[in-house]
């Protein structure tokens, strides 16, 4: 039960971060695509803008990563 | 690596100004200021007589030209000739007078093509109706010298035509017949016979009775049905024809005539750039002066020009460079060929400023690192290597090339990385037998090595980093942020004497050391920052922090990869079928080596742009343009 429930916090570490990550990359990206037709140039820019939320993701992982091991 | 610059200012009598514009433009090597941004100097600008002006607008309206046929020729004629970049022989007048004839051809083919494809589609509705109301008129009643009234009405009209046709056998004393035919769901053809001297009499009911006749053309208004179907036929095919004729041509012409406008567009270009350059020049009333930048290195080369070309009548100096001009020293950067992709890298996110250190080189040693961390895969290595060896033998320049360039070297590490960690694609090595050479990823129990590699790799990067920023900041005698990086520096150094120690990998003793070097790193940070410093320190050591941890992608998505491959091996071998078991397994393979080319290339710039860079990098000056010709001058 334990371990099923570990599981489940887990899941949702992961779910909830790559949810909130999708959420401003959308936003960021549709963005980034309008800025992008008008000035090419800021391709670097728009890189890192859309990068940028992937660390929420990541961080999701590593505590998904500390509670399996954990338990 | 950045190259050094000088700045440079030519004075010379007016006389020589053309030639030295010209002498410069062939050169090739100097950034030309303009002398119009330079308030303060006491240098007249140069003031273009009429006679340039109106060159300059020629120019345009010619360039405008130009642009336009490219334009055309280039949706016609899918691969042109190279340009040859010389322009020998070739002058304005001749540009203009080619320019002019053939716009004027292109004019002429394309109206003559849309009164031909104007007139195709008219015909091909006259044929509809024709084809249809042909096979109704019978045989004995063609060629009889009768006229004919031929017309398309709806099923709810033929009642009337038939009232109609009552009363115009009443008035031609029986000399009318009509036959009426289902053509379609609701649409009857109806076909009237008569003798010719009572065309206007029908013609007149028929108008009354609003029921609209087929009308030919003119030319084919008094032939029978059947010969005006074989002669629109005929002008339909005559019509094709010629149309394939012009698109013929016109592809001839855009593959003759493409790579010379091309040509000529970058003529135009090369002389608007001297025009617009004599504008950047100063003058008084016997000389003129010109301000600009040049790498040092070229410095001897151009003072050894001017004096063989002009001797004593045009001089060049290096002058100091005032403080508010430091930054916009223009920004050229030299590295390897190797390099260079990396270099486009640094650029994309923005030129580097010229008290900065180039970070290319390092970009190109880690880049390609944190890229093969996160494929590992020996198998996934070679496909890569060999698409990108492929790659790079077709696309020469711009960004897919670059990428192409990184994608060589990012193979070899993954390949690499592959036999550190056996994968072979996926597990197939280990199941023949292939052991790691360190750790499997795809072992539970190896996560927390995984981790801790991802983490060590995200602080040696970043100590790097706050080293090349701390050099950077002594370079340009900027103290708090020397202070800020030190602090960050130590800082990181005691938080790792102080996990050192508490994971038992020091002895004991050291995690005192670790909390006073930590305490010591954010006392420096803190005072860097001024008097909020006491608050935004800790805050900015904590965002350090978060930065290292951001490393971690390196470990997920190498598991995310590996699991994939995982997935593919396991589900093309239960089925039962060993063909469709390796398809399926071959494309989730070819699945994830598309998204291990695009997701590592992505993250892998990313954490150099978002965490290395933001450790020294400043950029955001010009970048150097000299002032160089696009099309050699062989006159």
């Amino acid at each position: 039960m334990e371990n099923a429930i570990i599981a489940i916090a887990a899941a949702f570490s992961i779910g909830v971060t790559a949810l909130a990550t999708s959420m401003a990359q959308r936003a960021i990206g549709s963005a980034g695509v309008g800025a992008l037709a008008e000035k090419p140039e800021l391709v670097g820019s728009i890189i890192i803008l859309v990068a940028i939320p992937e660390t929420l993701v990541i961080l999701g992982f590593a505590v998904a990563a500390i509670m399996l091991i954990g338990g | 690596m950045i190259v050094e610059m000088s700045r440079v200012e030519i004075i010379g009598l007016k006389q020589f100004l053309d030639k030295a514009i010209q002498s410069l433009h062939d050169f090739g090597k100097l950034q030309i200021e303009d002398i119009r941004d330079m308030p303060d100097l006491m240098i007249q600008p140069f003031s273009p007589m009429e006679k340039m002006n109106k060159e300059r607008e020629d120019t345009d309206l010619r360039l405008a030209n130009i642009n336009g046929l490219i334009d055309t020729f280039s949706k016609i004629a899918k691969k042109s000739e190279p340009i040859i970049a010389t322009a020998a022989e070739v002058n304005s007048y001749q540009i203009s007078e080619n320019v002019s004839d053939i716009t004027n051809q292109i004019q002429y083919l394309n109206n003559r093509k849309k009164t031909l494809q104007d007139e195709l589609i008219t015909f091909s509705k006259y044929l509809e109706m024709l084809k249809v109301i042909s096979p109704f008129i019978p045989e004995d009643i063609k060629n009889s010298g009768n006229a004919t009234i031929r017309a398309l009405i709806h099923s709810s009209q033929t009642s009337t035509m038939k009232l109609l046709a009552n009363q115009l056998k009443l008035v031609t004393d029986g000399k009318f017949e009509m036959i009426t035919a289902k053509v379609g769901d609701d649409t009857n053809a109806v076909i009237g016979i008569f003798p010719l001297e009572l065309v206007s009499q029908v013609e007149g009911f028929m108008k009354n009775e609003r029921i609209t006749q087929l009308i030919l053309p003119e030319e084919y208004a008094y032939l029978s049905t059947e010969e005006a179907l074989d002669h629109i036929e005929n002008k339909v095919k005559m019509n094709h024809d010629e149309l394939d004729g012009i698109d013929e041509r016109l592809k001839r012409m855009a593959q003759e005539w493409l790579p010379k406008l091309r040509l000529w567009q970058l003529i135009c270009l090369d002389r608007i750039d001297e025009l617009e350059t004599f504008l950047k020049t100063g003058e008084t009333e016997y000389t003129f002066t010109i301000f600009g930048w040049i790498p040092d290195d070229d410095y001897d080369a151009l003072e050894t020009l001017l004096t063989s070309l002009f001797s004593d009548k045009v001089s060049i100096r290096r002058v100091d460079v005032p403080k508010q001009l430091k930054l916009s020293t223009p920004v050229k950067t030299k590295n390897p060929s190797i390099v260079e992709p990396y270099e486009h890298f640094v650029k994309m996110r923005a030129t580097p400023s010229y008290s900065d250190i180039d970070p290319s080189s390092l970009v190109a040693i880690f880049m390609p690192i944190f890229f093969g961390m996160m494929a590992g895969d020996v198998g996934y290595g070679l496909v890569m290597l060999i698409l990108a060896l492929l790659g790079v033998k077709k696309v020469k320049e711009g960004m897919l090339a670059d990428i192409l360039k990184f994608l060589k070297i990012g193979a070899i590490w993954t390949m690499f990385f592959g036999v550190l960690f056996g994968e072979y694609f996926g597990s197939l090595g280990e199941k023949i037998g292939i052991p790691p050479l360190w750790i499997s990823r795809s072992d539970p129990k190896n996560i927390i090595p995984l981790l801790i590699m991802a983490i060590s790799v995200g602080v040696g990067h970043i100590l790097v980093g706050l080293v090349i920023g701390a050099w950077n900041a002594f370079i340009n005698k900027s103290r708090s942020h020397l202070f800020e990086r030190i602090g960050m520096f130590v800082g990181v150094i005691g938080l790792l004497i102080l996990v050192g120690a508490m994971t038992s990998i020091l002895s004991d003793g050291f995690r005192i050391a670790g909390w006073v070097t930590l305490a010591v790193g954010l006392v420096t940070l803190s005072v860097s920052l001024g008097s909020s410093g006491f608050f935004l320190g800790p805050i900015e050591f904590v965002g350090l922090l978060g930065s290292i941890l951001s490393y971690l992608r390196i470990a997920a998505l190498g598991l995310a990869s590996v699991f994939l491959a995982e997935v593919a091996n396991e589900l093309g071998g239960t089925i039962p079928s060993l063909l469709l078991g390796l398809l399926i397994a071959i494309l989730i393979h070819a699945l994830n080596i598309a998204m291990g080319i695009l997701s590592p290339t992505i993250q892998s710039l990313r954490l150099q742009y978002v965490e290395f860079f933001r450790r020294f990098f400043q950029g955001g000056q010009s970048p150097y343009m000299p002032f160089k010709r696009r099309v050699e001058n062989n006159k």
